[in-house]
């Protein structure tokens, strides 16, 4: 294997049956790994949005609203069952976790595609997240 | 070629009948025969399921039976759920040592040419301090425990990527249990 990057149409990624050898697999591998590199950019700004939606439905105070509230000196609201919030609380967590599987694999993933040291999936990887980071903190600011 | 065919199943039938010591995991039908081909092989480029000859990041520690391979997973899995640990851990642990909140105000030009006050909080540490020291200390031992899963997620095995995925989710499952009820939502890239 040759430790350097090179340019070259002919790689194999990842796994045996995705091997690249012309210039149109090329382009659309390239494709593939952008958008995977935009997934991972989502899901990483997907995971604490996602967090904060659910600590607010669930009425658990953030650190932003007890700092609101320990400055209006205002008495704590405990008015849900603890039962059922705690309960609506773990599935939500392990759903976080789940989400959190995938964001380390997927990293692990793109990791493994440089690693191939092709310069066209390099880039590909670089736009992609720079593509992705872009999207993310805008797009999901506004759901 | 019809070596593709066969990429887990016969993935042990390989090293029994190849001479080179070096397990020759299936490549694509797009590799050369040239006089390369030991050299091409010796690291696995493609994801495989196996135990014989596995070698593990360091020289003597090589897999060749089933039961070595699910001590390898149980190993590989226990270091991944440390590593969620010590993340979480190194952040809680820097913010019950946060020594000085600074606040300074600087006036900003606003719209229709009035000025706003922009506040700016910077926390601090003193750099001799036994906190910061504590957390210089954890950092390294953070980085190196991140590299170590690259190098294992490396090997290509698949039992052993298994092992880190997993490894990760319980991890980040237990340790951010308690303490996503008083994150900061706007941190990011953890």
């Amino acid at each position: 294997m040759e430790m350097h990057f090179i340019f070259s149409d002919k790689v194999v990624l990842l796994f045996d049956f995705w091997s690249v050898h012309s210039p149109a697999g090329m382009a659309f591998s390239v494709l593939v790994v952008l958008l995977l590199a935009v997934l991972y950019e989502s899901i990483k700004v997907g995971k604490a949005k996602l967090l904060h939606q659910a600590l607010v439905s669930l009425s658990i105070p953030t650190s932003q609203q007890l700092i609101e509230e320990m400055d209006q000196d205002s008495s704590g609201s405990d008015s849900p069952p603890v039962s059922k919030t705690r309960l609506r609380w773990f599935l939500c967590h392990f759903g976080q976790s789940l989400i959190h599987v995938v964001q380390v694999v997927i990293g692990y993933f793109i990791m493994l595609a440089v690693m191939s040291y092709n310069t066209w999936i390099f880039l590909g990887v670089v736009l992609g997240s720079a593509v992705g980071y872009y999207l993310a903190y805008p797009l999901f600011s506004m759901v | 070629m019809d070596h593709s065919h066969h990429m887990g199943m016969s993935h042990t039938d390989h090293n029994t009948t190849t001479p080179p010591s070096h397990h020759h995991p299936t490549t694509s039908a797009s590799h050369s025969h040239g006089g390369d081909m030991d050299h091409m092989m010796m690291m696995p480029m493609t994801f495989y399921f196996g135990f014989k000859n596995v070698e593990l990041l360091f020289s003597g520690l090589v897999i060749n039976t089933p039961g070595e391979m699910a001590g390898a997973f149980v190993a590989v899995f226990l270091l991944a759920v440390f590593y969620e640990g010590l993340k979480i851990g190194r952040e809680s642990l820097l913010r019950k040592s946060q020594v000085s909140i600074r606040y300074n105000s600087m006036p900003v030009p606003g719209p229709n040419g009035t000025t706003l006050m922009e506040t700016h909080k910077t926390v601090g540490q003193q750099m001799l301090s036994f906190p910061h020291l504590l957390q210089t200390v954890l950092h390294i031992i953070q980085v190196v425990v991140s590299y170590f899963l690259m190098l294992i997620f490396m090997t290509y095995n698949g039992y052993l990527c298994i092992a880190v995925a997993a490894g990760a989710g319980t991890g980040y499952f237990f340790f951010s249990w308690k303490k996503a009820v008083v994150v900061d939502i706007t941190e990011h890239c953890h």
